[in-house]
């Protein structure tokens, strides 16, 4: 099927090609807008040409306005269609959009796409969309809103008459992929021709593109030069209770842009009941409600608080396998180690539960981020079947972090496990940490929790606290991520984007001015920012990179320390989830292999020998897989980094950025990189008090250790990390050494030692440094 | 994430895996007992909406008022308190005289209207400054966009924002939710044990000396007990 197409694709093009130049270019095409929807005689005059490809920035295939022959969709009427006719059109043999016959699997997904609760009120959306520009809709998860509502919309827009796009943001990568293909699929087109995606470091989009999934991160960077969205007219934002920090911003900026742009629709989509929220700041936009296809979900508390929670869910798992009826467990925890941990325990379990009574099999799987995708798919698999035929069935357990909560959708759950907490990034802006603690869930989130086990049927929800403490100690909802995080990558998107007034900027939850001065410091001592706050040419050049502040700016100043491949390399491998594998039982042998790839001056150069290494294998043709396999490194991360550095890379070139390196042999190389690493990341030193303790520089003044995965051999007093992990203790993570001189040298804003406050024993080491410094300045001089 | 606490491996790998008993084992025995929620359970969107729309005016406590106040009472209540019709403070929101009324009527009241703690706490009053370093860079920009450190208001258009960062403490045991951790167990476990000399074990026991001594006095020295116990 998919050759055929692409051979008559192909066939296609080859004729457009030969089709002669047109040069009276500007009459043309105000003609062919004149006529679009009435007849096929002026296809001559409005076929492909390429010098016009320029007419609407290459951001429509449809370039000319032009339908395939006979579309379903000739007739329609933009932003006055109903869903009769859009039906119909959907029911026709070929593909309204591409002209192509439908296949046979379209119309058994177009089946159960007329099933979905959404569908129902087809009309009544596109109704109150049609008369209003902003819409606030709330379905449930499983109401089928991320899939329908997006084609909804085109059918009524019909992008591809007037060039613009309709884009729906949703707050994963992962999401926005799959959504994507689905939706591919359901409209019976490629995926990356009328339905893309965009997602950090990877676009799947074409010139042909007429819907497109995309993060809300990669619409923000849209916005950042094209401040009025303008190749969109309708922008759609999906999960905006999961109030990421991305869409918090769209929603501000979008709120604005709507004012200044009455042809752009928007519409925010929630999956809670708590959009009025979203009406009121949204100019009371009206609300329309999807009920989701749920059942009533029994709700149990513990009488008495539960002294271990993580034993008391497996108490509970284990008391549900036993005694209740058929139907998979939902059981939140919050982290990777707990939850690798309980699933082994309650396989034990369950294993010595079968062996004492007639309980059925089970199968546990966890679930959390950073599990390989394969694995993730196992929640999927169906529950096993009972041992023998007629016996207890089988039960499927998922232990999962709370990206269950909301963005997963599984059938099959019958009960869950609630224990109240979940780990929450929390920044501390007077420390600058940004931590990932464990705390307790809001009531919305308890509520959301609960709903999971109604998808399929009546369900049981059961909490391991009391209904008191539910009351009274859980908060009403789970704080936007734009109160937890740090904002310096935000403000300097904010800058870029335009927002001169950061004090007035109309957010919905805006950030704690502690918060916000803190970041235009930090940019501040990045240079990114100028004294009065505004963006310099560097904080410019940062944010277009889609990297921390701190990242890009190391980055764009490596050319000057002739180490920018090497930068470039790392910064990838900095953007990416740990390489270095270390599974529970074959600790020793992975730390032996680590060693392999050691570098005494730190992690970041240890990580750099690796991705040398591995490029080496890639190189050689072997077998990368087998490689990392056996050398107990991540394959998946090590190659998003290739594909990261490659993006960047692109990024480096447009923007003149030479790449360079100093010569291997050179006795520099490993200086060159270690001073390029000071310029981004002075703000994150440590200085030895005595044998294992150091202590973090200026505002953050405290005590940490190595994290004890470092490789940093040689004594170094000074070192700079990348990340300050709080635990039960605090542990500095991916460290590497680095002399005091560099500091005074590369950041002498940041350790100006006139206005030292605090901390004066670094005062004086510095003190020190810079003595020494003069002297040896002074000698060279006089020589 | 998986290499979070490595330091302190070794001790759970030496025993073979067939060899060792699962996890608390027996754990099962020890039912988790569940009660069901009293305010009911969870529906979808559709059945819960309806509830949510009369859910204010059906509440309990709304049949119960107006059961107790019928509306009718409710009326003459507030033409009660309009026909006196007195001059309302525009500070506090309450009526000038009321307090006077309330205290000893007919005689003019002892103090005036302004010297009521309700209506000194009601008027608007300046808050110190904020302890803000005025140096810094991120406040002078602030101020500069028209953010005042010491007018309390936060960030936003209405300035409704937070006025300060979301504060967390770290938590690092599986306690569940709603247990109280009694204090004192965690000072009590910080105390360090102290070095003793001679001179310090002397004085300790003195001292544990006198206060047994002013014990036993406390007891025994009250003429009462002394002769319930027949010693005087």
């Amino acid at each position: 099927m998919a050759d055929e197409r692409s051979s008559k694709v192909s066939k296609l093009e080859r004729k457009r090609s030969r089709s002669p130049v047109d040069t009276n270019s500007s009459t043309k095409r105000a003609k062919v807008e004149k006529t679009e929807d009435s007849d096929d005689d002026d296809k001559k005059a409005i076929e492909h040409n390429p010098y016009l490809s320029h007419w609407n920035d290459g951001s429509n295939g449809f370039s000319e306005g032009k339908l395939p022959v006979g579309s379903a969709l000739k007739h329609f009427k933009r932003r006055q269609t109903t869903a009769k006719q859009a039906s119909k059109a959907e029911d026709g043999d070929n593909n309204p959009f591409t002209g192509e016959p439908h296949s046979e699997q379209y119309f058994t997904i177009l089946k159960a796409r007329r099933n979905l609760p959404v569908h129902k009120q087809r009309q009544e959306f596109l109704d109150s969309y049609q008369k209003s520009q902003i819409l606030v809709f709330v379905g449930e998860t499983g109401s089928g809103k991320t899939t329908q509502i997006p084609q909804y919309v085109v059918y009524d827009e019909l992008p591809h008459l007037n060039h613009k796009m309709v884009a729906c943001t949703q707050p994963r990568r992962v999401a926005a992929m799959s959504v994507a293909q689905r939706v591919a699929d359901e409209l019976d087109v490629n995926i990356g021709e009328e339905v893309g995606y965009s997602i950090r470091f990877e676009d799947k989009t074409s010139s042909k593109t007429i819907l497109k999934y995309m993060t809300d991160g990669m619409l923000l960077r849209e916005a950042m030069h094209d401040h009025t969205l303008s190749r969109y007219s309708c922008i759609i934002l999906d999960e905006a209770h999961e109030r990421t920090l991305a869409t918090d911003i769209l929603m501000a900026l979008l709120k604005g842009i709507t004012q200044r742009r009455p042809d752009l629709k928007l519409i925010v989509m929630s999956a809670t009941l708590d959009a009025q929220k979203f009406q009121r700041y949204f100019f009371d936009a009206p609300l329309l409600v999807v009920p989701g296809r749920t059942h009533p979900v029994e709700i149990f508390y513990t009488p008495e608080p539960e002294k271990d929670y993580v034993e008391g869910a497996i108490r509970t798992v284990l008391q549900i396998h036993a005694g209740e009826a058929e139907g998979d467990i939902l059981l939140f925890l919050t982290g990777e180690e707990e939850i690798e941990d309980t699933c082994r325990k309650i396989s034990l379990e369950v294993d010595e539960l079968i062996r004492e009574t007639d309980c059925g099999p089970m199968n546990v799987c966890p679930l959390y981020g950073t599990l390989p995708p394969h694995q993730q798919q196992r929640i999927f698999d169906p529950p096993p079947a009972p041992f023998k035929k007629g016996g207890r069935p089988g039960r499927k357990c998922i232990i999962s972090t709370n990206i269950a909560e909301t963005s997963l959708t599984i059938d099959g759950i019958v009960y869950v496990v609630d224990p109240g907490f979940s780990k929450q990034k929390i920044y501390n802006p007077r420390l600058r940490v940004e931590s990932l603690l464990v705390s307790a869930i809001s009531k919305a989130s308890a509520q959301q929790r609960a709903g999971r086990a109604g998808r399929t049927k009546p369900g049981k929800c059961f909490r391991l606290y009391t209904e008191k403490a539910f009351k009274e100690e859980l908060i009403e909802q789970t704080y936007p991520e734009i109160l937890r995080s740090n904002l310096a990558n935000t403000v300097l998107e904010l800058k870029k984007l335009g927002v001169k007034d950061l004090v007035h900027f109309d957010l919905m939850d805006p950030p704690a001015p502690e918060t916000m001065m803190r970041a235009l410091e930090e940019l501040n001592y990045l240079a990114c920012l100028d004294d009065e706050g505004e963006l310099t040419q560097l904080g410019s050049l940062a944010s277009e990179f889609p990297l921390d502040p701190a990242l890009a700016v190391m980055l764009i100043s490596s050319p000057e320390f002739y180490c920018s491949n090497e930068i470039l390399s790392l910064t990838a491998l900095l953007s990416v989830p740990q390489i270095f594998l270390r599974p529970a039982q074959k600790r020793r042998e992975a730390d032996e292999m680590k060693n392999l790839f050691k570098h005494n001056d730190g992690d970041h150069l240890t990580m750099l020998n690796v991705y040398h290494a591995f490029k080496g294998i890639l190189g050689r043709g072997e077998d990368g897989k087998k490689w990392c396999h056996q050398h107990y490194l991540s394959f998946r991360h090590l190659s998003s980094a290739d594909n990261v550095r490659a993006q960047l890379k692109r990024i480096m070139e447009t923007h003149g950025l030479d790449l360079v390196s100093t010569d291997f042999s050179d006795r520099d190389y490993y200086t060159n990189i270690r001073r390029a690493l000071v310029a981004g990341f002075f703000m994150q030193v440590a200085k030895r008090e005595n044998n294992k303790i150091y202590r973090t520089l200026k505002d953050n003044n405290s005590a940490v250790m190595l994290h004890p995965s470092t490789v940093l051999g040689a004594d170094y007093d000074w070192v700079i990390y990348n990340e300050f992990v709080l635990t039960s203790k605090q542990y500095v993570r991916t460290v590497t050494g680095i002399r005091p001189e560099w500091l005074l040298e590369l950041a002498p804003q940041y350790y100006d030692l006139e206005s030292w406050e605090g901390q004066k024993d670094v005062k004086q080491a510095l003190k020190a440094v810079a003595d020494k410094m003069r002297r040896r300045a002074a000698m060279k001089a006089g020589r | 994430m998986a290499s979070e606490e490595w330091s302190d491996d070794a001790e759970s790998e030496e025993v073979p895996l067939q060899h060792k008993r699962p996890f608390g084992s027996g754990l099962k025995r020890k039912r988790v007992v569940f009660v069901p929620a009293s305010s009911g359970n969870l529906n979808s969107t559709e059945e819960s909406k309806p509830s949510e729309s009369s859910g204010p005016s059906k509440s309990v406590s709304d049949i119960y008022l107006s059961i107790v106040m019928p509306k009718g009472a409710e009326e003459t209540c507030t033409d009660e308190a309009n026909a006196p019709a007195p001059d309302i403070c525009d500070i506090c929101k309450l009526p000038v005289n009321a307090a006077s009324d309330a205290a000893d009527a007919g005689k003019p009241s002892s103090r005036p209207h302004q010297a009521s703690i309700a209506h000194q706490v009601c008027i608007a009053h300046s808050h110190p400054p904020s302890a803000l370093d005025r140096s810094r860079m991120g406040l002078a920009v602030l101020e500069a966009q028209g953010w005042d450190p010491d007018a309390r208001n936060g960030l936003g258009a209405l300035n409704q924002g937070i006025s300060f960062p979301i504060k967390a403490k770290p938590k690092n045991n599986t306690v569940g939710i709603g247990v109280e951790v009694p204090k004192d167990v965690a000072t009590r476990k910080k105390e360090k044990p102290q070095m003793l000399n001679a001179k310090k074990v002397r004085k300790m026991a003195s001292d544990d000396k006198r206060r047994q001594e002013k014990l036993r006095h406390q007891f025994y020295g009250n003429p009462e007990v002394e002769k319930y116990l027949g010693l005087s």
